[in-house]
């Protein structure tokens, strides 16, 4: 479903991203962990386009963008995945100005064209998903960290996408409310939704993932199977970031 | 006192075209600055170019100059432009730049995680802009916005040199036909002061 080919990342002349190449199949769960300025994020943007990547190339569901190709087919390439791909950011980045359903309906009518009696159908549908029924006509504003996140899924999963990224979904949450942003998630997951997932949550990671990616410096260092991960990292680097985040 | 009394309903169709002229020059800056703005951030380097030339120039000249240029120096090449024609013109193009700063301020103060939000939902950047920036931007612009409107309305007192009968001519009428200053002036004063703090 995702096939990555050598993809590169400079930022001037800071290589972020050096050299990734994997394929994830669909309805695979892949976890991407490491220490933070490791090129998580910029990994994850490069799928969707957020960030332009220096080479390489990525195909996602078929939809090809070449670091080489023409501006014209790479935003031709790159819209027709945004449409497949949700994503979800550490800041929720809900539209302030938009109720809770109107951000939710947004996209469907405005990129898919979808009658809005239909996108209203949808979206309350989203929102009881997520548990916010209630929640319909609020802003953003009146919600707490935790009910933002959940809306901002369920604006994400509005365009009914193929893939949804996750980045650092549940970092900028207070402690508490972690664990009602990782159940939705994780009701995805079983439902088999691809998912690439950059989070500090180890216990997530080990438990729903089927797969860890272990980033540091631009390089994807392990790519194990969680169980065997989490059980005896391979490398030191891996071993000492483990050992980091699970201290205290 | 009594004279300002007497002369009150001229003085009055003063401030009414004091507030047309504002009126008027305020609606076709807001589009040409909503314009430049959009210019400024999103055109091509030519065009961004233009934009930053136009905003420099009218912020780096005299507006009385802007004035007697649409007016008087346009003759010269044959357009004619009434006076109060003429006054529309060259306070639009005025205005219009500092609305354009006021707007480009604004749509740079809306975070760049609501165009990435857009954008990862399929959105194209002109839609992005359109339903997720600027109308978060124009509550950002309404604080400048107010203000660009004031110095606006105090502004088109310059106009009374291309003989324009707006509040500040109209004093300068009675003045030269009673040969009393202050009532006049003052009172005007008080009107700008009144329709300033009542936008
Ligand atoms: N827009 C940018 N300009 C320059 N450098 C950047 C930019 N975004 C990220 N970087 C750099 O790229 C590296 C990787 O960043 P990021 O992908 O955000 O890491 P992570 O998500 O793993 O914390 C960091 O060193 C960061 O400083
Ligand atoms: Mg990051």
């Amino acid at each position: 479903m995702i096939d990555i080919k050598g993809l590169y990342k400079n930022y001037g002349s800071h290589q972020v991203l050096k050299n990734l190449n994997l394929t994830i199949p669909a309805h695979q769960v892949v976890a991407v962990i490491g220490p933070s300025g490791s090129g998580k994020s910029t990994f994850l943007r490069c799928i969707n386009g957020l960030e332009e990547m220096t080479q390489g190339k990525i195909t996602v569901n078929g939809h090809e963008i070449d670091a080489n190709a023409s501006k014209k087919v790479w935003q031709k390439a790159i819209y027709a995945i945004r449409q497949e791909t949700g994503m979800v950011f550490q800041q929720f980045n809900l539209y302030p100005h938009k109720t809770v359903i109107e951000n939710v309906t947004e996209a469907p009518i405005v990129v898919k064209k979808m009658q809005k009696e239909k996108a209203y159908t949808i979206a309350s549908a989203l929102l009881k998903r997520v548990g916010l029924s209630d929640k319909e006509n609020v802003y953003p504003s009146q919600l707490s960290g935790g009910q933002q996140q959940r809306v901002a899924i369920a604006r994400a999963l509005a365009m009914e996408p193929k893939l949804m990224l996750f980045d650092e979904p549940t970092s900028a949450l207070d402690p508490e409310l972690v664990g009602e942003v990782l159940k939705v998630m994780k009701s995805l997951a079983e439902e088999g939704m691809t998912m690439i997932i950059v989070t500090h949550e180890m216990n997530f990671a080990k438990n729903v993932a089927d797969r860890i990616l272990f980033m540091a410096d631009g390089v994807i260092v392990e790519d194990a199977n969680p169980k065997a991960f989490f059980k005896r990292p391979q490398t030191n680097r891996a071993q000492q970031f483990l050992q980091q985040v699970t201290e205290f | 006192m009594d004279l300002v009394l007497e002369n009150i309903p001229f003085l009055l169709k003063g401030a009414y075209y004091t507030l047309l002229i504002t009126v008027v020059s305020m609606f076709f800056g807001l589009i040409i600055g909503l314009l430049a703005a959009i210019a400024r951030i999103k055109g091509n380097r030519f065009v961004r170019n233009v934009a930053r030339a136009y905003v420099s120039i009218i912020r780096g000249t005299p507006p009385l100059v802007q004035i007697v240029i649409v007016y008087y120096g346009l003759v010269d090449y044959g357009i004619e432009l009434g006076p109060l024609t003429a006054a529309y013109i060259a306070l639009s193009i005025n205005i219009g730049a500092y609305v354009s700063e006021a707007f480009r301020g604004a749509i740079q103060s809306v975070p760049k995680g609501q165009t990435e939000a857009a954008l990862a939902t399929g959105m194209t950047e002109k839609q992005a802009m359109r339903r997720i920036i600027i109308p978060q931007a124009i509550r950002y612009a309404i604080p400048p916005l107010g203000n660009t409107f004031v110095g606006m309305l105090k502004e088109t007192s310059l106009v009374s040199v291309i003989a324009v009968t707006e509040l500040m001519r109209s004093a300068q009428l009675l003045v030269a036909q009673y040969y009393v200053y202050m009532p006049f002036y003052l009172s005007i004063g008080i009107m700008y002061w009144l329709m300033s703090n009542s936008y």
